[in-house]
């Protein structure tokens, strides 16, 4: 089992961003030592939640792998950047959620892959009262 | 947070959870039989239909022989009895005489034992070896005890293929698709479903148009023009349709519960009550008389009450801005009350066990025009023209595989002596040009 752990930090600290707006940030890998990584994958996603089956979309994927050539030092934070879609805007429903994300996925040559996410809204859809 | 590989099920709020691993295995291996069972059954049919027939067509020599003896073969299969002409023939290759029972090359049994005797009566017995009746047979030049007395070219075969193909395009689709996305994470496997489906040219006119991901185009909605507005809005479902498949409903539905029906009421005529049959069809009977009440109820509605038609002066719509709209209602009606609302509406729809389940739940109302007490004339459709404000806050129109959210314009009538009516027109609302929906 890995302990590595990812901490991703959006720039300015921001969480609300609207469409069309650039998203940047930058993630780094504590506590994995070089070598153990075999690739890392960067998504900027949504994804439904609620009474429906899971929809994900993403919008923007990076994979970085050392099988392809990639240099990946988890000691170095690693910069992300895109510019964000017009929709599907972050949404919370009776039974339908749209959640907005990034997510940073790390494969290791042996063990198990670790996940992390920093969700963040975009647009400004008030959420429906109940 | 490291993940460990997990074979069991867990359920987490509303979603079920479980291995991928081993869920991507058992499809793995699924498709791999799909696969396998067509790829057999593919060799099968050549080895055993396509090449015998194409050999005997193409390969066999033909030569001479005369029948010694002829009879029906029978074999029986579960409940009946199949049948083949079967001929004792004799002919000679090259000095050596050969004594095979034979017809064609498949010697496959039928039923019909009068087809197979006119078979036989077209070929005739030799009896005097002195005067012989000869009849065309082929052999294998290979292996001369191989022989045909008729040659067939069967075009139904080629039907039969249509079984193995269809297993290897669903277990070859499958396994080919399972492998790609093999060891590969959600986000990858997406990013590679949406890159090939932007590769797919019919999708460019489909739901999601490039610039506004997941809202729908809304193209069947502008292809009508209005006659006083910009766009005339087309009904969201035909109250004809709706007829028409209440109509089907209700008579499969009563038409299988009157065949009990009828047992049970023959059970009391008899003087020998059937009380379980009796108690058993009480429900279903309730269902269908609730059915016919439907069935009248909108068979009123849709004859008696005329067509609704709404048109708007732009479309889509975008949040915070205003319209027109039009309303214009025909028939000869009292109206007690009608309204016109904008409605938005969450669809959800998931698996349960085997089934597909839909759940929609209405997440904004606003009454936008009210009228109480009027009567509409025939030949002189009532006809009215107002605003129309959409919530500055309004979330846009929203379509992904299991999940929606979606707008329309409701137009309610409580007419007097009628059943009251309620018409969708479905609208899009767009998201703001680079901005928020505020």
């Amino acid at each position: 089992m890995n302990d590595c752990s990812v901490i991703i930090v959006f720039d300015g600290n921001g969480r609300t961003y609207r469409p069309g707006e650039e998203l940047s940030g930058e993630y780094r890998l504590e506590t994995a030592a070089p070598g153990e990584i075999k690739a890392v994958e960067v998504s900027v996603l949504w994804h439904s939640e609620g009474k429906g089956d899971e929809d994900l979309a993403v919008h923007e994927f990076w994979r970085f792998s050392t099988e392809d050539g990639d240099w990946i030092d988890p000691g170095r934070p690693a910069r992300f950047s895109t510019v964000l879609p017009n929709s599907p805007m972050s949404y919370d429903g009776l039974i339908v959620k749209i959640l907005w994300c990034v997510r940073v996925r790390v494969f290791f040559h042996r063990g198990k892959d670790v996940v992390a996410q920093k969700p963040f809204q975009l647009g400004a859809v008030p959420a429906i009262e109940v | 947070m490291a993940r460990t590989f997990r074979y069991y099920g867990k359920k987490r709020g509303n979603r079920r959870t479980g291995s991928s691993t081993l869920g991507s295995a058992g499809e793995l291996l699924f498709y791999a039989a799909f696969l396998l069972a067509g790829c057999g059954g593919l060799v099968a049919l050549f080895a055993f239909l396509v090449i015998p027939e194409w050999r005997v067509n193409n390969e066999f020599v033909k030569h001479s022989c005369v029948v010694i003896e002829k009879r029906i073969g029978e074999t029986k299969d579960e409940d009946d009895t199949l049948y083949r002409p079967e001929f004792h023939i004799k002919y000679e290759v090259e000095g050596v005489s050969y004594l095979v029972w034979t017809f064609d090359i498949r010697m496959a049994y039928s039923g019909g034992r009068e087809n197979v005797q006119e078979i036989l009566s077209r070929f005739s017995e030799t009896t005097d070896p002195e005067r012989p009746i000869e009849y065309p047979c082929w052999y294998d030049p290979a292996n001369p005890e191989s022989v045909v007395l008729v040659r067939r070219s069967s075009w139904w075969i080629w039907l039969i293929f249509i079984v193995p193909a269809s297993f290897i395009l669903i277990g070859g689709g499958g396994l080919i698709y399972r492998v790609l996305h093999w060891g590969k994470s959600a986000e990858r496997s997406a990013a590679m479903a949406q890159r090939a489906a932007r590769r797919d040219p019919f999708e460019l006119n489909g739901p999601s148009g490039p610039e506004f991901p997941h809202v729908p185009g809304g193209g069947d909605i502008t292809n009508s023009p209005g006659t006083t507005l910009k766009f005339r809005l087309p009904i969201g479902t035909s109250p004809g349709w709706a007829l028409f498949g209440t109509l089907v409903a209700c008579v499969l539905w009563n038409g299988i519960v009157s065949v009990f029906v009828v047992i049970a009421v023959g059970s009391f005529v008899d003087g020998d009550p059937d009380w379980f049959l009796t108690l058993f069809i009480v429900p279903f009977l309730a269902v269908g008389i609730v059915l016919i009440v439907v069935l009248v109820r909108l068979l009123l509605v849709t004859t008696g009450i005329g067509p609704t038609m709404v048109e708007i002066s732009d479309h889509p719509l975008v949040p915070g801005a205003e319209y027109r709209f039009f309303v214009s209602q025909t028939g000869r009606l009292q109206v007690n009350v009608l309204t016109v609302s904008l409605v938005c509406e969450e669809e959800a729809t998931y698996r349960q066990g085997t089934d597909t389940r839909t759940e929609t739940r209405r997440a904004y109302r606003e009454e936008v025009y009210r009228r109480e007490g009027f009567e509409v004339h025939r030949g002189l459709p009532f006809e009215t023209e107002c605003e129309l404000s959409v919530p500055a806050g309004a979330m846009h129109s929203f379509k992904a595989d299991h999940n929606e959210i979606r707008w329309k314009l409701v137009v309610e009538g409580d007419i007097a002596g009628w059943p009251d009516f309620k018409r969708d027109f479905p609208v899009i609302i767009r998201p703001r040009d680079g901005g928020s929906s505020q």
